[in-house]
Formats: C-alpha cells, sequence, structure tokens
C-alpha cells in the first residue's frame, strides 16, 4: 500500500513540475514582453547578460507620439468588437433556437456545417466582399466594419448556442406556452435566463476573436475607420520603424481590455464548451 | 414549444440576412468573378474560363505557398492538439488555483495574431533579442536569428503558431475532459492502468467528438493563416513562410492583380470545404455508432 502511495506522490510532483513548465513556456514571451514595456532591457552585451534599465512608464507615454491616434483606436477596437459581438449574438441566439426546436431531415449536416463555415477563413471571400462593401458605400463605415465582423463569428457562435440550447429540457418553455407566453416572452424570461451563462461565455470568446481581426477591417477601411491590429500592422510594415520598449507598450495596452475580460469573467468563461450535437 | 412560420421567421431571418449578405453573397459573387477577367478596375470584363486559376496554381509563389501549408497543417494541428490535451490534463484533478492557471495559460491566445507576430519579431530580432540573452548565458556570441533563415523561417512561423493555438485547444478540451464520468476513471485506477492506459482508454474516446470538432476549427485556422507571417516574416525569405492566404491578399490588394487574388482565395476555400465534407462524414458516423 505504501507503494502506491508512494507511486501517488510521485504523480502529483511530476504534475506540478509539468505545469510549471507549461506556465514557464506560455508565460515568458509576454513577461518578456510585460518587462521591456516598463523599460527593463536585456544588456545583451554584458557577460553574462543581464537585464536592467531604470523603470518608467514613458514607454506607455510613447505609443502617443509613435501613432498619435492609438487612443482613438483604442475606442474604436473597443466599440467595433463589442457591437459585432452584440450583433452576432443577437441573431445566432434566436437562430440556434429555432434549430434545437426544429426537426428536420437535414439538421445535423446543417448544425455540422454551420462550424465548418465557422472554420472557413475570412481571406476565402474577403476580397470581393471588399468590393461588394464599397459598391454599397459600407467600406471605411463603422457599421460595415460591425456588420462583418458580426458575420465571421455567427457560425461559431450559432454552433455553441446550439449546443447549450439543446440541452434546456422544453418543460419551462411548455409551461410558459401553457400560461399564454408568446415565442418572444418564453424567450427572454425562460429561455434567456436559463442559458444565461453559456451565452456569455460565448459572447466574451466572440469579442476576443472580434478584437484580434485584423484581415477584415484591414481590407474593409483605408484609414477612416482604424482598429488596433490595423494600426500595429501599419505601425509596422510602413517607414515608422518602431522601438522595441514602445512596441512592448502598445502590445500590453491591446492585450489589457481582453485580459481583463477573462480575469474578470473567468468563472462564466469555464461554462464555455463545444458541446458537439453528434455525440447525441 | 411548436413553432409557427411567424415564430420560424422571426428566429432564423436576421441570422439568414447576415450570413447572406456578408458571407454568402460576396462569395458566390466572387466565385463568378473568377472565371471572368473582373476586377473592381476594369473597363471591360469578359469571359475567361479557367485562365485565372490556371495562371495561380502555374504561379512557382503558389506553389512555393501550398507546399509550405501543406506542412504548416499537418506539423501545427497534431501538435497543437496533443499540447493543448497535455495542458488540458494536468488541469484536469483539481489543484489550488486552478481558476487562475487556467486564465493564465490562456493569455497566449488572447493575442492576437498581429501582435503575436510583432511581440516574436522583437524577441527573435535585433539587439535585445531573448535569443542572444539566452545564447550569452551558454557563452554564445551572437545568435543569428531564425525568421532570416530560409530553412528556419517556416519552423519558427509554426512554433509561434503553436505557441497561440495549444493554450486555445486546452481551453476548449478541459470542459469535455471534466465532462467524462468519474465511473471511467474509476474502474480505469482500479484496474490498474497506468496513465497512459488511461489517455487511451478513457479520456480519448470520450473526446472523440470534441476533438474532431476541434480539428475541423484548427485545420481552417491554419489553412488561412496570414496575420503573423505577415508581420514575421513577410512570406520570406524569398518565398520560404509564404502562405496561400497572404498570397492573395498581396495579388488582390498588393499589386492589384484581382482575378489572381480572387481565384487563388477561391482555392482555400476549396481546400477548406473538402476538409469539411470529410469532416462531416467522420462526425455522422460517430452518430450512428
Amino acid at each position: 500500500m505504501s507503494s502506491r502511495r508512494a507511486l501517488r506522490r510521485r504523480d502529483a510532483v511530476v504534475r506540478i513540475l509539468l505545469l510549471f513548465g507549461a506556465l514557464v513556456g506560455f508565460l515568458l514571451p509576454l513577461l518578456w514582453t510585460a518587462l521591456a514595456s516598463f523599460g527593463l532591457l536585456p544588456d545583451n552585451a554584458a557577460r553574462p547578460p543581464s537585464l536592467k534599465g531604470p523603470i518608467t512608464l514613458d514607454h506607455f507615454l510613447e505609443i502617443g507620439v509613435a501613432e498619435p491616434t492609438f487612443w482613438q483606436e483604442l475606442i474604436t477596437s473597443t466599440g467595433a468588437a463589442a457591437c459585432a459581438t452584440v450583433v452576432a449574438i443577437v441573431c445566432s441566439f434566436l437562430a440556434a433556437f429555432g434549430l434545437a426546436r426544429s426537426r428536420f431531415a437535414g439538421k445535423p449536416l446543417l448544425t455540422e456545417g454551420f462550424l465548418v463555415l465557422a472554420s472557413l477563413p475570412a481571406m476565402a471571400y474577403v476580397i470581393p466582399l471588399s468590393d461588394l462593401m464599397r459598391r454599397a458605400h459600407l467600406a471605411d463605415t463603422f457599421i460595415g466594419v460591425v456588420l462583418t465582423e458580426a458575420a465571421v463569428m455567427a457560425p461559431l457562435a450559432v454552433y455553441v448556442l446550439h449546443g447549450a440550447l439543446r440541452q434546456l429540457s422544453a418543460e419551462w418553455e411548455e409551461a410558459a406556452v401553457l400560461d399564454g407566453a408568446g415565442l418572444f416572452r418564453v424567450l427572454s424570461e425562460v429561455v434567456l435566463p436559463l442559458s444565461a451563462p453559456s451565452v456569455a461565455a460565448t459572447a466574451i470568446v466572440l469579442f476576443v476573436l472580434a478584437w484580434n481581426l485584423l484581415l477584415v477591417p484591414l481590407v474593409l477601411t483605408s484609414g477612416e475607420i482604424k482598429t488596433v491590429p490595423v494600426a500595429m500592422m501599419d505601425f509596422f510594415t510602413f517607414e515608422r520603424e518602431l522601438d522595441w520598449p514602445t512596441a512592448a507598450a502598445a502590445l500590453v495596452v491591446s492585450l489589457v481590455p481582453v485580459a481583463i475580460l477573462g480575469g474578470i469573467f473567468h468563472r462564466v468563461l469555464e461554462r464555455f464548451t463545444l458541446d458537439v450535437g453528434h455525440t447525441a | 414549444m411548436r413553432l409557427t412560420r411567424r415564430d420560424r421567421l422571426f428566429l432564423f431571418a436576421p441570422l439568414a440576412v447576415l450570413l447572406t449578405g456578408w458571407l454568402g453573397l460576396p462569395a458566390l459573387l466572387g466565385l463568378f468573378a473568377t472565371f471572368s477577367t473582373y476586377s473592381p478596375f476594369a473597363t471591360s470584363i469578359h469571359f475567361a474560363g479557367l485562365s485565372n486559376y490556371l495562371s495561380v496554381i502555374e504561379d512557382r509563389q503558389f506553389g512555393a505557398a501550398v507546399r509550405n501549408i501543406t506542412i504548416f497543417t499537418v506539423v501545427a494541428v497534431p501538435l497543437e492538439l496533443a499540447i493543448g490535451f497535455g495542458v488540458a490534463y494536468l488541469l484536469r484533478r483539481p489543484i489550488r488555483g486552478r481558476g487562475l492557471l487556467r486564465l493564465l495559460l490562456l493569455l497566449p491566445w488572447l493575442v492576437s495574431p498581429i501582435a503575436n507576430g510583432v511581440m516574436w519579431h522583437f524577441l527573435l530580432v535585433g539587439a535585445h533579442s531573448i535569443l542572444d540573452f539566452a545564447g550569452g548565458w551558454l557563452a554564445q556570441s551572437s545568435i543569428v536569428s531564425p525568421i532570416g533563415d530560409a530553412r528556419l523561417a517556416l519552423p519558427t512561423i509554426i512554433a509561434v503558431e503553436i505557441w497561440r493555438e495549444a493554450p486555445f485547444v486546452a481551453f476548449l478540451l478541459l470542459p469535455g475532459l471534466l465532462a467524462v464520468p468519474a465511473e471511467l476513471w474509476e474502474h480505469a485506477t482500479l484496474d490498474g492502468a497506468s496513465w497512459i492506459e488511461q489517455v487511451f482508454t478513457v479520456a480519448l474516446p470520450s473526446l472523440r467528438p470534441l476533438l474532431l470538432a476541434i480539428t475541423m476549427l484548427l485545420v481552417g485556422l491554419s489553412l488561412g493563416t496570414f496575420d503573423s507571417v505577415l508581420i514575421l516574416t513577410g512570406g520570406g525569405p524569398g518565398s520560404a513562410s509564404v502562405t496561400p492566404a497572404l498570397y492573395s491578399y498581396n495579388q488582390a490588394f498588393v499589386i492589384n492583380n484581382w482575378p489572381a487574388g480572387a481565384a487563388s482565395a477561391w482555392l482555400i476555400a476549396l481546400a477548406v470545404l473538402g476538409v469539411g465534407l470529410f469532416y462531416i462524414n467522420l462526425a455522422k458516423r460517430s452518430v450512428t455508432r
């Protein structure tokens, strides 16, 4: 018996060591970046190399010098990602409920089709889309970016929300219907409250995806509406070669909103599951 | 509840409008346009048959892109799955601070692909690189940046992508692992199964549908690889790390060869839809079982 206990203890130690290794591997590059943004830079000429430099917040101010509109772009990015998330969630929630409460022959095919659609890279259709949007006078508009980002994310949202809504027992809805509730009341007073954690978790994931989109805002805009990823690409590909500490500060700032969101809602985020339809 | 026709209209119309207008319609119009000489700047348009596709396929740059993305997908997707599974498996049993650990281990995925490219550029190139720092400790004078080397550019891009996606895989897999009934683990433990046996007899069979779905997402994601390559190597040196998506982008938006851009983009779509059909087939089979 004692040998089994020793074995178990060994397993626990190995597990902690591996977790620590994973943590170092995944976080070291981010830590390096965070240190640089505060002015702690490596001195690679010294032997052995060391980190040094006065700790300062100046590099965060330099972002605004290198890219005068950066703070504006941060607001645009947040607004666009938030609006696109709301549009995608509303459309997907309604359709996912409809799908979960319908029965027809090709339904499994359609559901899995949404996952395939979610896997389709935006590059596959963004070239004609940019042309179409220009002709519809939606290029370089906030609403154009929002609707396109929503369309990019909606298939994944339908797939995930369908998985969540499918599992809700229909009893509560039936009871509400017997009480004379229409579809709208059933949705807002029964279905939404019961599925709120899944909907919130999906919304957070969509916000992160939208926040990080580059290609869509890049080809739909020509400078009027600029999101942070587009600005970052501009910084970098055009003549303005950035200092590492300033770039690091911009990286940290661009990560902060999603990290805060993740931090506040990490309990909710744990409810995000790709509940796969074909298990049932 | 029973849905009336009006209910259905209310439920499905918004999504249908969004997906038709902003995805289906452009994709189809784009498809038609690839069989013509259409471009937004063209003054006259005529039928071109398959010539746009032929010129893309004959382009050496595109050939290199297809080769690169094949290697990329074949290497990156299994490693992302394996590492993601490993991390999720380590987090399976409760440990103090698991919530915080989960969040910290998700951080790389929160970094946008473009920011990821910028970050790794500075980590690998220049006076402040982490490579030189590590090299200094190992008494190496200076390490040549791997992204300027034709043989190392693609492996570097792949590694950077794995670093960003593996945490997301872990995030998606952990709920699935936690949903595996406790009896299954107990039986395996009582049978004296080693952890490797437990992975193969308990974890992987229960996760099969989820793993399939995640694989589908990862394959699509990797076939569309664009942002990080654009920043890290720009496809270079030469065409050592160019990808089909970068090729389409350059054709359509940089050198204004619209037909070639649209045609090569459709080839990406075709590849993803092909994988999608294969996926749906596999998914269907696990229903009938």
